[in-house]
């Protein structure tokens, strides 16, 4: 059985968590989820249990702040905000990122 | 900062747990409000929500654990659990804590004592730094004459600071029964180079050692709480030792006991109130001295060897022959570690002990297996619980995790247990030590390494017993054991091989312990029946001191001949005799003989052990008198010297020919003594332990010899039991005179002391070995039953289709005949090569003895038997219809 698989490769959802919400502001794991999915155009697919391991482990190294808080629908959620220490990591994380990248493209171009 | 969250979040699981879940479901409320308004129908977006998300349980789980310090928090979950377990299943419990418990206890126990003997360090300032000196070499010896040590304590610059002490025992009373203390003569530097405080009052010093000192005492703590109740106002007073008056100087600090282990020194003398203190062959000294800081032990022995010829050259005994002098002045000096002391009872029990520590050990490992066995059943029993749990998604390592915690939970109750029996045990143990010919007494408190000790034993058996069952857990697959809802018609053998495994194992171990018990047993038996050569019951041996009773010393001998005539007409006695040596007492008396006609091939062959007796001795003792007369009135002082000798003096030195007027003649060196005519021969009789070869050995009379010393015993032959006689013996002396000392022990006492090592190995394997036969049926018993209960629709197929209860009842037993030939073959192996080591404590028996070996192995075949025939009864009891129906 072969199945179409677009989810986050290992690693960079913590990239992509840290970027969405360096631009977006406070957000909810909802809506992380489908911010990731409408920037990428529905090319990437968060899998959606996996969020939050990752949001809860982000929260204790620092990275992120995290507070209940009410939506527009009057629904309880829990709101995640970027720490400067967040901020730090992203920056990080975007220059590793742009490595690969730049190894994987040069790979696949010359090898 | 992260694991303090963590940390935070340990202390409020419930709080955590709720929030995710809480979060989560609000994910997936959004989700299906988005495909609703996508056009979905209601149930149909929760649905699509949910499988969305994945595994909500996981993702809850896996959340969870990042938010709190998993191991800590998942522990206390664990544990909870594991009580809650425990609670369920009582029976269970309290038969694995108590199994797990007298094995702990049991190898607590010994190792307590393996560390107050063996391990512990002296209680003294930085006793690492002690060392005693010997003579250097293997066997040679370390004790030392006086004038050895005064020389070594002038020559010597190895040790900062250097002692000697010597043991003593103290009468405390005037007169009738002796009082013993134990005491010890200390140099002068005894308490200053151990760096030991005094309680109250003060030490003895070097100015207390000088020759002419006045006579001082120090009290051990324990002694100046029993015998004076712990009174400050004894220092100062004077208290009567050997009918000396003695200053108390002061106490020594409660943990101090001396440099013996095992004997709690009561009395401190300074040595300079020894008598004889220039004698030059009289050896009583241990040497003790504390490492100058920057010599090695090595550079310690060289600088000691260096003044060594010196010291002999000194202290050389003038009275030797030329041969004796030669071979005193080859001594060496050297020095050995000394921080854990010095110790007699070490010497005679440190192999003892390490053997008994194997055997708990097997002990522990027998339980182990019991215990193990019995998860084992309840882990195929819960085998659908953690089918479930596995279904619905809880990780492998996780319930792998939550057994192991039972278990160690387990090993945890039992090691708690096992301190409360180990604590009665050891007791146990020192009473069985002091049942020797002195008192044995033991810091056996628990201290950090027996604790830590318990703990690893506890830690290890708990996985040691947990990992069979935890490893079977993680092989359930959840589906099949969900749809087979754990109970087949025909239940393969091969299902419970861990668990049979497990019973032979038991059942070989347990035969060895059985196997080494029936070795030491035989060897205590064999010891207590054999025949000595005098009957050893109804005998009193009543030791006379008359130094101190004001008698003139010529008159020793009349007194002494008149105490025998008044012993003789006491009521209740038989007959009484008088000898300077009794059987059996450890000290011996011998010297080098030649006889006409006998070539000795070593020189040690010619070497006779010697008593000395009254007329009535063989007849008192029991003795047979084969040939020849006993003592009487011809032999007087200045009639013709006469001797008894033994059988093995006729075998040896007469070729088995009548000795009878006979001679031989002491061989002093090159001086050959007076002939003394052989007019009896006696049966043999063991001298200094009943292990030996019977000694040759040859009996003078008293009644020749004209210098009778203060010291003599008695024996006393009576009716009734001996110590029926005592009251009468002590009025009577006392009659004489009150300061004649006294002491007074049955002679099977004095017989069973020497044979305290024997019995403690007897009494404790026996026990051993018991313990494990009864935990490895347990452990039989307990597999058959289960594995009968598992097989109970087979058993049910099998009767209905016409097998007879007979022959039910023979595919039971036939199993556990399997297991049991299967067990006795590997321990009768495994004994084979084990219970070698245990050959020195044998005697007359040996190692493989056959005997042993087939009775130990049919007791265990019966036992095994016996505890299958109530299962296997109840397997050909099974109603067909009603275990059919079951299904």
């Amino acid at each position: 059985m072969s199945r179409q698989r677009n989810d986050i490769l290992q690693g960079t959802l913590v990239l992509l968590v840290l970027k969405t919400l360096s631009t977006q502001g406070r957000m909810h794991g909802y809506a992380i989820t489908a911010h990731i999915q409408r920037a990428s155009a529905d090319l990437l697919r968060v899998e959606e249990g996996s969020l939050y391991p990752a949001l809860h482990r982000m929260e204790q190294d620092g990275w992120l702040r995290a507070e209940w808080g009410m939506t527009e629908k009057n629904r309880q959620a829990r709101f995640y905000t970027l720490t400067p220490a967040g901020k730090k990591q992203l920056s990080t994380e975007q220059e590793s990122w742009a490595r690969l990248t730049e190894g994987v493209t040069r790979v696949l171009r010359y090898a | 900062m992260g694991w303090y969250r963590r940390f935070i979040n340990v202390l409020r699981p419930n709080r955590v747990s709720a929030d995710i879940r809480r979060e989560m479901e609000f994910h997936m409320a959004e989700r299906a409000d988005d495909l609703v308004a996508g056009g979905m129908g209601e149930a149909e977006a929760r649905h699509e929500a949910r499988r969305r998300f994945g595994n909500p349980s996981m993702q809850h789980e896996r959340t969870r654990d990042t938010d709190v310090l998993t191991w800590l928090e998942s522990l206390g979950a664990d544990v909870r659990y594991a009580l809650r377990a425990l609670r369920a299943s009582p029976g269970f419990a309290v038969v694995a804590i108590v199994s797990l418990g007298l094995g702990v206890g049991a190898n607590t126990a010994i190792f307590s004592l393996i560390n107050a003997v063996v391990l512990r360090t002296l209680p003294v300032e930085r006793p690492e730094e002690l060392m005693q000196v010997t003579m250097g070499g293997k066997e040679r010896g370390s004790v030392f004459t006086n004038p050895i040590w005064e020389q070594v304590r002038d020559r010597q610059d190895a040790f900062s600071g250097a002692f000697a002490y010597g043991d003593a025992e103290f009468n405390l009373t005037s007169g009738g029964e002796v009082r013993q203390a134990a005491g010890s003569w200390v140099s002068g530097d005894y308490f200053s180079t151990l760096g030991v405080r005094p309680a109250i009052g003060r030490l003895l010093t070097h100015a207390d050692d000088v020759r002419g000192c006045p006579p001082v005492a120090v009290l051990g703590y324990g002694f100046w709480q029993s015998e004076y109740g712990g009174s400050p106002a004894i220092v100062g007073k004077t208290i009567s030792l050997n009918r000396q008056p003695h200053t108390v100087a002061g106490v020594a600090d409660p943990s101090f006991f001396g440099v013996d282990v095992g004997a709690s020194i009561q009395v401190y003398v300074p040595l300079c109130l020894r008598p004889g203190l220039d004698l030059r062959s009289n050896w009583y000294l241990n040497i003790v001295g504390r490492r100058r800081p920057g010599l090695t032990p090595q550079q310690i022995t060289q600088r000691l060897a260096a003044i060594a010829p010196a010291v002999y050259q000194e202290t050389i005994p003038q009275h030797w022959g030329a041969r004796e002098q030669a071979a005193y002045l080859k001594n060496g000096l050297s020095a050995v570690p000394a921080a854990n002391g010095l110790s007699s009872v070490r010497r005679q029990y440190q192999r003892a002990l390490m053997v008994l520590m194997a055997v708990v050990g097997l002990v522990l490992l027998v339980a182990c297996a019991n215990v193990a066995n019995l998860l084992l059943a309840r882990a195929a029993v819960r085998s659908r619980e953690m089918a479930i749990r596995l279904a619905i998604g809880a990780a492998r390592r996780r319930i792998v995790r939550q057994l192991l915690t039972e278990s160690v939970l387990l090993a945890g109750l039992g090691a708690l247990a096992g301190i409360v029996f180990a604590r009665w045990g050891t007791s146990l143990l020192i009473g069985l030590l002091s049942r020797g010919a002195f008192p044995v007494s033991l810091d056996v408190g628990l201290d950090v390494r027996v604790l830590s000790f318990t703990l690893g034993v506890a830690l290890l058996t708990g996985v040691l017993f947990g990992l069979a069952p935890a490893w079977r857990a993680t092989r359930v697959d959840p589906q099949v054991a969900l749809r087979a809802s754990g109970r087949g018609v025909a239940e393969g053998h091969s299902r419970f091989t861990i668990g049979k495994a497990l019973v032979i194992g038991q059942l070989a171990l347990s035969l060895v312990l059985v196997i080494g018990a029936g070795l030491l047993l035989g060897t205590f038996r064999k010891l207590v029946s054999l025949d000595p050569g005098f009957k050893r019951d109804g005998v009193l041996i009543v030791g006379v001191n008359l130094r101190n009773a004001g008698y003139d010393e010529g008159r020793y001998g009349a007194v002494q001949r008149d105490l025998l005539e008044r012993f003789r007409a006491l009521p209740g006695v038989q007959a009484a005799a008088a000898s300077v040596m009794t059987p059996i007492s450890g000290s011996s008396w011998n010297d080098f003989v030649r006889v006409d006609g006998y070539t000795p091939k070593r020189f040690e062959d010619a070497l006779v052990y010697f008593n000395q007796v009254s007329d009535g001795f063989f007849a008192a003792m029991g003795t047979p008198l084969l040939a020849g007369r006993d003592f009487d009135a011809r032999d007087r002082l200045g009639s013709q010297p006469v001797a008894i000798v033994n059988e093995t003096v006729v075998r040896k030195f007469f070729n088995g020919a009548s000795p009878l007027g006979k001679y031989y003649r002491l061989a002093d060196h090159d001086r050959l003594g007076a002939p003394v005519q052989i007019i009896g021969v006696v049966k043999d009789a063991k001298y200094r332990e009943l292990r030996e070869e019977t000694l040759p050995t040859a009996y003078l009379t008293m009644s020749q010899d004209s210098a009778s010393g203060p010291y003599a015993n008695y024996e006393l032959r009576t009716a009734g039991p001996p110590s029926g006689v005592a009251t009468s013996v002590k009025a009577m002396v006392a009659d004489v005179n009150r300061s004649i000392a006294l002491e007074l022990t049955p002679l099977s006492e004095q017989v069973d002391a020497s044979l305290a090592r024997e019995r403690l190995l007897a009494t404790l394997s026996g026990f051993f070995g018991g313990l494990s036969l009864l935990l490895a049926t347990i452990g039989l018993y307990g597999t058959l039953s289960y594995s009968v209960a598992r097989r109970r629709n087979e058993i049910g197929v099998r009767i209905a289709l016409g097998a007879g209860q007979d022959r039910v009842m023979r595919l039971v037993l036939g199993e556990v005949a399997r297991m049991i030939v299967i067990g006795v073959t590997v321990g009768i192996v495994a004994a084979l090569f084990s219970t070698r080591v245990m050959a020195s404590f044998l005697y007359g028996l040996s190692a493989s003895d056959p005997a042993t070996l087939i009775a130990s192995a049919a007791a265990l075949a019966m036992v095994g038997l016996a505890a299958g025939v109530l299962p296997a009864w109840r397997a050909a009891r099974v109603d067909p219809i009603a275990a059919l129906r079951d299904e």
